[in-house]
This record gives C-alpha cells, structure tokens and sequence, in this order.
C-alpha cells in the first residue's frame, strides 16, 4: 500500500498545500521495518570483526599470492588486488603467509557466567520482553569495534559482559525496563548498532551489580512520515542501510549517511553526536534532530511540540544530543528527510600537494559552495587507495601508467606529495553543473585539476570497505585503528604534520620501525574541517600490541588538542578519551555534566563520561 | 679525549690536484626539514608581506598614523631586503675555494666529530634544525659554512649582526651564502621588529634550511662562554610553542680555536679600547692573518636536542587553543621555560670545549708569574703540563695532544707573540711585542690607561684569553678550594652556602644555571675528595690536603683577578647612591691601576667585561637597579646590599699578594 502512494507523492512536493493533508493522512501508518541485520547478529555478521561475515579479505597462496575480497556485496568484490601484497611488504614488511588466526567462537560455558539473581530474572521475564541469557549473545553485546575490543574476541574473553539482553519492541517496554531497574538497582547499558569506537559500551569491569544490555535493534520502526513538515518519526533501534532503504521507497532520504550507516543505528547516532558523509547537503545529527524522547529514571524527557525552532531556555536536545547512553535511553526520534535528488555524480581532483587541497577545501567552504560530499586523501592515503584497485589488465595498467607520466611528467607533480580530492555532487542537474564549475574552478587556482569521476566513485566506495582491511590486517600481526578530530582551518596544516610526526617519534622510541600514518580531511566548515587520522603498524615483538596502539595515539591525541583540535569530531568521548574532558569543557562543565547526570540517573544505572 | 673522534677536513684536501674540482662538486645536500611547497629566499619575504598579522599591523599604522598603506608595503619591502638571506651556489663555491686555499696555508687542521655529523644528519628531514655554535671568532660563520658544505648539509640561514650588512661587498658575500641580518637589540622600530620578528616565524616554519644562530649574542672577547641572549631564541622556539612545527631539534657546536684571530684585539677591547668599525679595508687588512700560523681547530658537534623532548609535557598543558594562531605570542610562562634550554645549550657547548697545551701552559705560566718563584725551566714545564693534564681530565676536560713534546713545541710556535722561551730555556711572556700605535686613548671605554700600564696589561690579557676556556671546568673546585682555605674545617652545608654565594655572584663569568648550581657542588667535592685536593675529617668537616699545595695556588690564581676586580667594583658601588655605567668603569680601573703601583695586582682585574658581569649579577641580586642615565645606563645603588657583598667577599682577597709586582718582573727581565 505504501509503495503505491509513493508514486503519487514522489516529486510533488512543491505542488501546493492542497495535496499536503492529503500526504500527510496517507503515511500515518507504521512501517514495520524488516533490518537486514537479525535479532542474533551472528547469524549474518561477524563476531570477531567488522562487517558481513561473507565479506573478507582473502589471501589465496597459490603459485601466485592473489588477494580479493570475498562475497559480492562491494563493487571489488571477487577481484584479483595485485597492488595489495608489495605494498603490504613495503609498508609494514610483512609476508602474507603464516595469519595468526582468531580462536573460535567461544563454547558455551566459556562466557563469564551471569550475575543475575533468580528473583531479578523472575521480575524480568515477568515483563514479556524478548529475552536472553546466553553468553554469546552477551558477550556480542559488551564491546563496540575498537581495537581492544576486536583483539580481545580474536584472542581472548572480556572479564565482565552484561549479564542478560533484553530486546524491546517500544517506548513503552524501555520505560518499564528502566522503571524495573530503578526498582532492582539494576545497571543499563543500551546497544545499537554495535559500531562504537570509543569504549562505551563495554560493562565496567567493577560493576557488581547487574548488568542489563539493552539492545535496541527490534526498535525499529518507522512510526510515521510526515511529507507536510518533511519529518519521520522513528524508533532508536533502526540502522542506517535500512532507514535510507525504507525511506528511498517513499521517495525520501534523511541524508545521513555516516561511514558505519550500514549497520549503526539512529540512537546511536544520537547519543554520540555523529556527523554524515553528506552533512554539507542535510547536516549533522544535530540539525536532523527535530524531536526525541528519552527515558530517563526520572520519567521521559521531550518536548510538546514538533516545531523548526524554539526558543525556550538551553535547548534539551543538546542533553540527548552526546550523552552517549549516560543520561536516559533514547526511544523515538522525529528526523528531517528530504526528496531524493535527481541527479548525484562524482569528481576527483588532482593536487600538487596537500596544502593546495586543504587551502582549495577552505575556499570552498568559505564561499559556501560544497558539494555533498569533499574530502581529500594525503599522499599515504592515496597511495594506499591504489592497493585496492583491481587488477586492470594490459590495456588498463598501461592507461595507469601514462597517467601517472602526465601528471609527473608533464604536470612536474612529485608522485610522492600528490594527493587527491574525492567529490560526491547532488542535486538537480543544473545545481550540479554550477557545483562542479565552482569547485574545480577554485581547485584550478591552487593548482588542482581534475581526474575524474571513477576515482571519485571509487574513493567513497573504498570508505566501506577499509573498515574490513582491519581483520586482515591483525590477521598478519597489524594493528590499526583510526581516529579523528576537528579543528579551525588555521591550525589544519599544521596539526595533521605534527600529529604524523609525533605518532613517527613514538614508534621510534618504541622501536617500532614499520608503520602508517596517514590522514585525510573528511568534512568542512565554515570555521574548520575534519580530520581522520590511519595508524597502523607491524607489531612484531611488540608484547602488547593493544595497549601499545593506545598508548601511542593517546599521545597523538595530546598532541592534537595542543595543536588546537579537539577531542573527538563525532566519535565521542566514550570511556577511551575520559581523560581530556575535563579540559575540554571546563571544570564548571564538568559539574554541569555531573548536575544533569544526578539529576537523571541519579543511583547510575547508565555509564557515566566522567 | 678520544682523538679517534675527529677528522680533519683539510687532510684530504692536502691530496688535492684541484681543489677547484672538489669545490664543484655535485651537492646532494641533506635539508632540515622538508616542505611540501620549496621555499625561495623572495617566496619567503613575500610570505612574510602577505601574512595577516603583519597586514593587520600595517594597516593599523596607516589608519594612525596616515601613511598610505603603499608606502608602508614598500617600508617593509625594504625590510625584508635588507635581512633576508639569498642562495647563490656559485659564490658558495667559490667562497668554498678560497677558504680552503687559506685554510690550507693558515692552519694545521680543522679537525670534526664526523660520526656526529652523520647521526645529525640522519635526524635531519622532519622539523626545523637550529645550529648554535659557540662564538670566539669571526671565523665562526664562515667555517660553520665550509664544514656544511664539506659534509654535504644545506648552507644554514646564519643570524648576522649589522655591522656585517655594511662592508662593502661582504655584505652581499655573506647573503649570498645564507645570513640574514639582524639590528641590534637597541633600536625601537617597531615596523622593523614585527617584520623580522616574522621574517624568523617563517624562516623556522616554511623554511627548509638549517637555521644558525650564535646564542651569546655576539663573539666572547674573553674566549669563554657568556650568558645567553634569549630574543632570537624565543623568536625561534615561538612556532614551537604555538605546534606550528612538530619540534625543533637544536644542535649545540664547540668551535675551539688553538690561537683566536682576534686575540690581540679582544685584549685591547677587553681593557677598554673600543671595536673598530667592520670594513672591507680592515677585513683585506686583516687577510695579513694568513702570514700567521693559527693551529688546529675543533668543531665538536653535540647531539641534538629535541626541544620538544625537553619542554616535556608542558608543551601538551598550554592552552592557546582559541583565538587565531597568527595573533598568538608566547605567554610570560612560554618565556620562563626558555631561559633552561638556552643554559642547557651553553652548558653543552662548554662541555665540549677543546683545550689545547698552550691552555694549560698559560695557566701555569700565569700561576708561575703572578708567584715570586724562579721562571719555569723548559723540562719543569713539560712535567707540569703532564700533571696538570691529568688532573683537568678527571675535571672532564678535552684535551688535545698527541705527543707532549712537539705539541709543546708547536704551542711555542703558534703562540710566539705571548710566550717564548727567554735565552736560558726559561718560559715567559712576550712583553715589548705591544703596538700602541693605534690606539686613539680618547676613545677608550674605561680609564685613560698610560701607555705604561697598557704595556704592562696586554701580554697577562692576552694570556688570561688562553686561560679562560679551562676555567669551567675548574671554577667549581677552586671556589671550594679558596673556602675551604679561608673557613678550615667547614661542614659540606657551611661550604655550600658560602659557594652557592660566590656561584652567584659570578654568574656572568662563570656561567651556570642556578638548577645546576648544587649537582655542580656535588660533582665538584666528589672529585676533589676523589682527588685528596680536600678531605673530610670523621666529624664530617672538610679540610684541605696539606700535599696539594701547588693544585690549590694555581686553582686560586687562576680566580683571583676576577675576585679582584669584583672586590674593587664593590668597594667603588658602596660610595654612591646612583652613579653612570661609564663612571663606575672608570673609577674601578683607576682605582685598579693606583694599587698596581703598589704591589702586584693582576692585570686581568682590569678587565671591562668582568666588571659589567658584576655589575650584572648585582643587578639580577637586585643590590643595584639598572636606570637609563643621561649619559647611557646608570645604576641606582643599594648601599647596605653592596656592602653585605662586599663584606662576604673580602676574606677571599688574598693578603698581602704573593705575586711579584709588574716592576720587578720587568726590571729583572732588562736585566
């Protein structure tokens, strides 16, 4: 019935206000979204590592290493990557052979048993919401995607997992659940997506209490679209591949579309603050938001009405916006969507180095003229980038080549310092066009030139697929994690050379001689830009590679608040960057955040930031 | 000190059929830092014209002051003309040739820590470079200039002063060669100052070449080390301090000379003559240098210091996070942090001084004249140089000698206008070689010194120049020694505070920090204990060893001119409640050379430099407060402070003197 309507309505949005109560009536009704992702996870993704269990590097030793990536969900898929193992050598000095593989997934009675009391399960289980007290299914509930956690499952156990998972439905099942808890002086911890990387949800070693895990995922519904006011009320739990899914058959998209979107979900997106790949078109999460409930133990926290703007005191949004599961549980959002665009195209640009592509990225943000999409790649990016480019053939390793010669030769860029530029261009047809006029006009003066709208194309495609190049990565003793930061646009040259600089003098004093650092600046504002940081390294004798790795870019993450950046972009503080928030906000703020924290949960039941 | 280390760059040279042929040769220079976009010498000035900060400051003028902004961009393009540095490869080249012809002819050998240079090298890529050579000569710049071009390192940018800027042609020589110049500190121009200041910003931030920087400010006439100047330091840490660089790594240089070219002059100006004038005519005059035969030299490159490493963790504390970065500037807590390393770099440079055998027979021919003993036989001198070599080692002295025989024989050589040996194969000072032809006696600084006293002054001058650099190493032990010989059976606290006070009170002499002050003491006591120089009784007092006597003559006279002019500067301080810089200058030297006529005092104590340096510390001490006088500086002065010094001095001045009086010397030589 819905995908009827949407026939009607698709492009009709400007077409008077006479058919607008009309729309409106029509998608009253729920969607009862069907997530691509299962209740039990495991069934479809992986348990010890980031993504689709069918999706993998693979290392063939054959007469002749090839390497793809396996299943058929990304465009590489099944192709041979002949780049990938010289450079693997040359980077990391590192020989596919030999992986250290994961252990299997653990037996039963091998999980941290529950500490549950028999009374709490009886209250529990009284409440008629789907349940489990399973150790794998708790345990795929204590960790989100850092590298702790992914060394951890491969190689050993967490000391303290939630002790039961419990899965609502709705609004009404969390507030019991919260409510119950508040009774028994029972700890929450909320899941979403899984695809955390800052710790958050990983259980408090100390906590003697119990700990419930409240996945979030089968609240995933959307409840209403509203195409008057061009709003979406929808449950916390739905993922990203799935919401846009839903909603591009209404014609519709929220144009949020952060790198983990196919599997993290809206509350998460939520409660950290998280920032898409598109937000120059749509905006951050913060600027979706036009209402959300949140259950805290003092009741639900929303606001009466469903309006652009208000102007009514500190806006409550901002205690929901970032407080990463610490201050209530986030239930039902009211987000923005948007009419799918017409037309969406990609671009390349070629730079001669790094600063002209970050001063070309600070015109464009200063004359306001993004595209959905702008980011560059540094010099080790780029590179890198070239070791997932499938094998071409003789024709296309010959056009590669006279490439690479025109730019080298003929336009005297140093194959060393050359970075480039991806571009995502939506819109209609005639926006586009002036876009990219813009755009490559401004790069023109800083030296850039365009290269094109497959490498554009494959730049973002290749966004979902690094996430998978960790398993391998650790499979052949390499660890690596990424981070980022944000900072003003005077400061962005120089932190990203210091913070490279500083990770290499870490690893020297570490005796760690094989390694990558490599950053690319993924968003742009009017007053500053994003940086994504890549670290990696060959951890060969190194005892303890985790903590290792976390020692190093805590370092880096010192270097980068003195530097002028800041703690985290849209990753948040988590229980992995606690240590610079007071600093971060005051220590005025800091009480300020311990004020609403007992104000809300004041016996702790959620985890807490500081 | 391990000879191995060092090579002389010269010796391959030597070998030569062209030296023509190695001054072309094909540079691969390593640079220091490597930069995205290659810096130009103009693409630097340029950068500096269109920085915002300065922009902002022009316009600000303009709106003031009503200058068309035009006219201001052309004032600052005059500038940055008149500081920048150029490249020119083939002056370079062509200054490399010459240089080596000279060097060939005028010394024994250039000798370098090459496995030093190697390693520097290897650090050398990934964030500004800062050479910080020592200063004692001229000299300095330009071999500074031939060891990078030997080794293969990029010519530096050399901070030069002005009066360089003004020789005719030189300037551009030097230029072109890399230095960019530098006012003195003096002059108010604000306009001038904000450019260079940002002239340097750049320089150290999209520069790619070394960066060299004297950080005593400008040549030490006394051949050892002076206080460090902490401007063009804080200019260059600035970048650092506001992470517009992943660090600064400092490379501290000991250029060590066996005879400085300008001995004779630095004794004339120490006593009060002024500097003459930079010329070309002088400089082409003073090319006679290559008649002359000045020994070996030493470049001991130290190992480079990570500023970032040795601020620590304070860089990640500060909080300059807000705001845009080219307004920033270093906070007063920024500034504090800089004196420690700036005093960490000299200490090292004094660390890797050079001694040479002409050092150590001054200090004995000193202690040999000043004492109403026989002139030392030629074998009586070589065993004390033996001795005495020995003790200054366990002072961590390096000293270079190879063969004791002919290195004395080559000290007698080089230094033949100092030291001779008198017809009966006695050592003693050259004194009728002194021209005073040239010396225009109203211009001097101090007291109109008598032709007389000047005769008198110059060769103890001259000598004290080769005496100086040993005293580092032996300043700490000597001033335990004359404690411990006015205060017997002193506690190791009681000794301390007494050191601690004189310590201080030389500061500008004897340079230190005031944290390493106390670790000194320590390492100092534990060596002479080591030593038997002093001994501690079972009731942990210290005394001196009875069998040392001549080590504790010669600790003592090697001070004993500085204690000398400190107690008259004192004694003139204390009949004032303010009186001119000039003044005082005067009536110590008078004073000075009236009590010369009575018994022996050291001509040394006449010396300008150690009573600025009192006048320094007393300031720092806040005895004294420096005020701008109508004739220059002048002091206010806190009597009952001075007096309190200078009654905690007086017992160290030694009554009545030991020395022979000057006439007597001179008379028994006419004899």
């Amino acid at each position: 019935m819905i995908n009827e309507e949407k026939e009607n309505s698709a492009g009709n949005i400007e077409n008077g206000s006479s058919k607008l109560n009309q729309d409106n009536k029509k998608f009253q009704e729920t969607i009862n979204v069907k997530s691509v992702v299962p209740k039990y996870r495991q069934e479809l993704l992986k348990w010890n590592g980031w993504g689709y269990k069918d999706c993998r590097f693979e290392v063939n030793a054959g007469d002749v290493t090839s390497i793809s990536l396996t299943g058929n969900r990304y465009p590489i898929a099944g192709k041979n990557l002949p780049h990938f193992e010289g450079w693997v050598k040359n980077t990391f000095n590192v020989d596919l052979v030999n992986p250290t593989l994961s252990q299997a997934l653990p037996e039963e009675d091998k999980y941290p048993k529950t500490l549950l009391i028999a009374e709490e399960l009886v209250r529990i289980v009284r409440l008629n919401i789907p349940y489990s007290l399973r150790g794998v299914d708790r345990m795929l509930r204590a960790h989100g995607q850092t590298l702790h956690d992914i060394f951890t499952l491969r190689n050993g156990m967490f000391e303290r997992i939630p002790d039961i998972v419990l899965w609502p439905t709705c609004h009404e099942e969390v507030e019991k659940i919260v409510e119950l808890a508040n009774e028994l002086n029972i700890a929450i911890l909320v899941f979403g997506g899984g695809t955390a990387v800052s710790g958050a949800v990983e259980c408090p070693v100390n906590e003697r209490r119990t700990i419930i895990s409240l996945d979030t995922s089968q609240m995933n519904k959307i409840l209403w679209v509203d195409e008057a006011n061009l709003v979406a009320c929808i449950e916390s739990g739905i993922i990203g591949q799935d919401l846009e899914r839903e909603l591009k058959a209404l014609g519709y998209t929220t144009g949020h579309e952060p790198d983990s979107y196919e599997f993290s979900s809206l509350g998460g997106w939520v409660a950290t603050r998280a920032s898409g790949m598109k937000k120059n078109i749509y905006g951050n999460i913060e600027d979706l938001l036009v209402h959300v409930k949140m259950v805290t133990s003092k009741g639900v926290l929303e606001k009466n009405c469903q309006v652009p703007r208000l102007s009514c005191g500190p806006d409550f949004n901002h205690i929901v916006l970032g407080s990463e599961g610490s201050l209530g549980v986030i239930t039902e959002v009211i987000l923005k969507i948007r009419p799918l665009p017409k037309c969406t195209r990609y671009g390349s640009i070629v730079f001669p180095n790094f600063e002209s592509g970050v001063q070309t990225m600070r015109q464009v943000a200063k004359w306001r003229c993004q595209p959905a999409s702008i980011r560059l790649m540094d010099n080790e990016q780029f590179k890198f980038g070239m070791i997932l480019k499938p094998d071409a053939g003789l024709i296309g390793s010959l056009i590669d080549i006279l490439k690479k010669l025109y730019l080298t030769k003929i336009k005297g860029f140093e194959f060393d310092k050359l970075c480039v530029m991806t571009l995502l261009f939506e819109g209609d047809e005639k926006q586009v066009k002036e876009q990219e006029k813009r755009v490559y006009d401004i790069a023109g003066e800083f030296g850039g030139f365009p290269a094109g709208e497959t490498n554009g194309e494959r730049g973002y495609m290749l966004t979902f697929v690094i996430a998978y190049l960790r398993d391998i990565a650790l499979e052949y003793r390499i660890v690596a994690e990424s981070f980022e930061t944000s900072v003003p646009w005077d400061r962005a040259i120089s932190l990203c050379a210091n913070v490279k600089q500083r990770i290499a003098q870490e690893c020297r004093d570490l005796s760690i001689r094989h390694f990558l650092i490599s950053c690319r600046v993924t968003q742009t504002y009017d007053a500053g830009c994003v940086i994504y940081f890549y670290f990696a390294f060959n951890h060969g004798d190194v005892s303890d590679p985790v903590a290792t790795h976390h020692q190093i870019e805590s370092r880096a993450r010192d270097e980068i608040i003195a530097c002028g950046g800041s703690i985290s972009h849209h990753h948040g503080v988590g229980k992995l960057r606690t240590k610079w928030y007071p600093q971060t906000v005051s220590e005025v703020g800091v009480s300020l955040y311990n004020a609403t924290k007992n104000e809300l949960d004041p016996k702790i039941y959620l985890r807490r930031i500081i | 000190m391990n000879l191995n280390d060092y090579e002389d760059i010269l010796e391959p040279r030597r070998f030569d059929l062209s030296h023509f042929f190695w001054c072309s040769k094909k540079l691969n220079s390593v640079i220091a830092y490597k930069q995205n976009i290659k810096p130009t010498p103009s693409l630097l000035k340029e950068a500096v014209l269109n920085d915002p900060k300065i922009q902002k400051f022009l316009e600000e003028i303009s709106r003031e002051k009503r200058i068309p902004k035009d006219f201001l961009d052309a004032q600052v393009r005059l500038i940055l003309d008149e500081i920048g540095y150029q490249k020119n490869l083939k002056i370079i080249r062509l200054l490399g040739l010459v240089l080596v012809k000279i060097c060939l002819k005028v010394c024994e050998g250039i000798f370098v820590n090459h496995n030093s240079i190697s390693h520097i090298k290897s650090v050398m890529g990934s964030c500004p470079v800062i050479f910080v050579p020592s200063h004692r000569s001229y000299a300095d710049f330009i071999l500074m200039s031939l060891i990078c071009f030997t080794y293969d390192i990029e010519i530096p940018a050399i901070a030069a002063g002005m009066d360089f800027h003004g020789m005719w042609a030189m300037g551009s020589i030097l230029r072109d060669t890399g230095a960019f110049f530098m006012r003195r500190s003096y002059n108010n121009d604000t306009l001038y100052w904000t450019t260079f200041k940002q002239y340097v910003y750049q320089l150290v931030t999209k520069g790619d070449l070394p960066i060299e920087f004297f950080i005593e400010g400008t040549r030490s006439r006394s051949n050892k080390s002076m206080m460090p100047k902490y401007g063009l330091l804080n200019m260059i840490l600035k970048p650092l301090f506001l992470r517009q660089v992943p660090d600064i790594i400092f490379v501290p240089i000991n250029i060590s000379y066996e005879k400085i070219m300008e001995e004779k002059l630095f004794s004339f100006e120490l006593l009060g003559v002024p500097k003459p004038k930079e010329s070309t005519s002088a400089f082409f005059k003073s090319l006679s240098i290559i008649k002359e035969n000045y020994g070996s030299i030493h470049m001991t490159f130290g190992k480079p210091l990570c500023s970032k490493q040795f601020f620590g963790e304070y860089l990640d504390t500060s909080r300059r996070s807000t705001g845009p970065i080219h307004e920033q500037e270093l906070t007063e807590r920024d500034k504090s942090m800089i004196p420690s390393l700036s005093h960490e770099i000299i200490y090292i440079q004094q660390k890797m001084t050079t001694l040479y055998v002409m050092n150590l027979i001054a200090l004995l021919t000193n202690h040999n004249l000043t004492k109403d003993e026989e002139l030392l036989s030629y074998d009586e001198l070589k065993e004390k140089i033996l001795w005495l070599k020995m003790i200054l080692e366990k002072f961590d002295a390096n000293i270079w000698s190879t063969d004791i025989d002919s290195d004395i024989k080559k000290a007698f050589e080089v230094h033949k206008n100092i030291i001779h040996l008198t017809g009966n194969r006695k050592i003693d000072i050259v004194k009728d070689h002194v021209n005073l032809a040239n010396i225009d006696i109203t211009k001097l600084k101090g007291y109109h010194l008598s032709e007389k006293v000047m005769t008198q002054s110059v060769p103890f001058v001259m000598l004290y120049i080769y005496i100086n650099p040993i005293l580092h190493c032996i300043v700490d032990a000597a001033l335990i020694v004359i404690i411990l010989k006015m205060y017997a059976n002193s506690t190791s606290d009681s000794i301390f505070q007494r050191y601690h006070f004189l310590r201080n009170l030389f500061l500008y002499d004897f340079v230190t920090y005031y944290t390493r002050i106390p670790l000194d003491f320590q390492k100092a006591v534990n060596i002479c204990t080591n030593f038997k120089l002093i001994q501690i009784n079972s009731d942990g007092k210290y005394n001196l060893c009875e069998n040392q006597q001549n080590l504790v003559e010669i600790f003592i006279s090697s001070i004993e001119p500085f204690l000398y002019s400190y107690f008259t500067t004192l004694q003139i301080l204390e009949t004032y409640n303010r009186c001119d810089e000039k003044r005082i200058l005067v009536e110590v030297q008078e004073k000075i050379v009236f009590e010369m006529e009575h018994k022996f005092i050291h001509p040394y104590s006449l010396n300008l430099d150690s009573i600025a340096h009192c006048l320094s510390s007393l300031v720092l001490s806040a005895s004294i407060k420096r005020v701008r006088g109508d004739n220059g500086v002048a002091y206010e002065i806190d009597r009952t402070k001075v007096s309190m010094v200078k009654n905690t001095l007086e017992p160290y001045i030694l009554k009545p003197h030991l020395g022979k009086t000057i006439h007597n010397n001179v008379l028994r030589n006419k004899l």
